[in-house]
């Protein structure tokens, strides 16, 4: 299954972000970044399903949940990332 | 025993904290530092824990609350960030050794004390009046003395340092959990306190709310932006390198939601109700010395201070012991407080109680005190 992922600065931060996905009623899943989209080193990432990412980037616009970039997940592993 | 020196350590705490603790022992790992499953349990609780607190002292940022040692390492983060040399900071006093010593250390820091009687809000908030002046930077307040159990009129001091533009650093060690605190109403830039007492967590732990840029005391590593050698600018990471106390997060988290469950003012009231039949029953014997409010004065807590005569205070600390009561007696960690209510020299036996004690206790404690006399 394809999926994004939302790097976030922290694992707190991940934390809550995540919690204001649920909240929403979108399934959120916080883990370690892979190193390919972790920026300046070890990071946390939120991981959703593709159909909710619109909504999921709407409901953390409105909670002032800034994600720290979005990547993508391609069929081939890697990750791509798109501009939000 | 008669435990009745919650205001160091509430020796008795609800079951489910020592459980927690176990439980978090055997099945949990460090936060953040790995993807499996012990590691996201120890994350899981941590979160939970930095959410119960967000839900008790009015904030919604749980990344501003942070994880310390006790209140002692919170305040010195509060202060070391705040305060920087030439800088004059205002405190009351009552303050602690965790305060007054941390500011003491500093190079070029001049503090003023604003000296109040016993039990005198409105005096007590007069002399900050007084006081705040322009070249203030900082005022660091005690909510509640913790020999004494005087509620300082920390609203108006709030209130005062928010007019004038003025930054506060509450010290809530001995009113987290029996007080309403909160963050957001004071306009406070941090509020310390111990997890210890009045949260009813194990000893190690404590917490900063923040509200203001900090400075950490302590380097290492975060779990986060590890390429970079500074410290992540953002919390908590920033002030929370190494490994996490996660028993002890894990026993905090559950003394929080025994703190919800029951409710700050009953907590609150019922060691009111406590210390002023104590109070009351010390006063009836001949030759002790208390320092109690005015009965239904409302700046009191579950602390009281008292002496007796002819006999040094840890004599009647040993003797009471001997009897199988738990009391502290000197200085407490606090000469300022002794000096404001002039008992620096002999000091005091305090008594201090929490949501386990019982009115029997306390009567037991009074017949106590009273055979020292006989």
């Amino acid at each position: 299954m394809l999926y994004y992922l939302i790097v976030c600065r922290s694992l707190t931060y991940a934390q809550r972000t995540a919690a204001a996905l649920e909240r929403a009623g979108i399934s959120a899943r916080t883990l370690r970044s892979p190193q390919s989209v972790s920026g300046e080193g070890c990071s946390h990432s939120v991981r959703i399903s593709r159909r909710d990412l619109d909504m999921g980037l709407e409901v953390l616009r409105r909670t002032g949940l800034t994600p720290k970039r979005v990547f993508a997940a391609a069929s081939d592993g890697s990750y791509m990332e798109i501009s939000v | 025993m008669i435990y009745l020196d919650s205001a160091a350590t509430t020796l008795q705490k609800p079951k489910s904290v020592s459980a927690a603790m176990l439980s978090a022992l055997r099945t949990m790992a460090s936060p953040g530092r790995g993807g499996h499953l012990p590691a996201q349990r120890a994350a899981q609780t941590a979160y939970a824990c930095r959410e119960a607190a967000c839900a008790l002292f009015g904030m919604d940022d749980s990344e501003q609350v942070v994880f310390t040692f006790n209140a002692t390492h919170a305040l010195n983060l509060a202060i070391r960030s705040l305060v920087k040399p030439g800088d004059t900071v205002l405190i009351s006093g009552y303050e602690h050794n965790a305060v007054s010593r941390t500011l003491y250390a500093m190079p070029n820091v001049t503090v003023k004390v604003a000296h109040a009687p016993l039990f005198c809000p409105e005096e007590t908030a007069g002399r900050f009046e007084e006081l705040l002046t322009d070249e203030v930077a900082v005022v660091v307040c005690t909510h509640v003395s913790n020999v004494f159990g005087y509620i300082l009129p920390i609203e108006d001091i709030a209130r005062l340092c928010r007019e004038r533009g003025v930054k506060l650093i509450v010290d809530a060690a001995q009113s987290a959990g029996c007080l309403p605190v909160s963050m957001e109403r004071w306009g406070a830039a941090f509020v310390a306190m111990p997890g210890h007492k009045g949260l009813y967590g194990p000893q190690g732990t404590g917490l900063l709310l923040c509200a203001n840029r900090v400075e950490p005391l302590m380097m290492g590593g975060t779990g986060s932006e590890s390429r970079l050698q500074q410290m992540p600018d953002f919390l908590p990471d920033r002030l929370e390198a190494g490994t996490h106390n996660i028993p002890g997060i894990a026993g905090l988290l559950a003394g929080l939601r025994f703190v919800e469950r029951v409710g700050v003012e009953r907590i609150g009231s019922h060691e009111t109700d406590l210390v002023d039949r104590m109070a009351e029953g010390l006063e009836e014997i001949k030759g002790v010395r208390v320092f109690a409010q005015n009965p239904g004065a409302g700046c009191q807590s579950g602390v009281l201070s008292f002496c007796v005569d002819g006999m040094d205070c840890e004599e009647v600390g040993q003797r009471l012991s001997g009897a199988g009561i738990a009391v502290r007696c000197g200085l407490h960690c606090a000469p300022l407080a002794h000096k404001s209510a002039g008992t620096l020299e002999c000091g005091t036996v305090r008594a201090s109680v929490s949501a386990f004690n019982t009115r029997q206790e306390i009567r037991a404690f009074i017949r106590a005190v009273a055979a020292l006399k006989k």
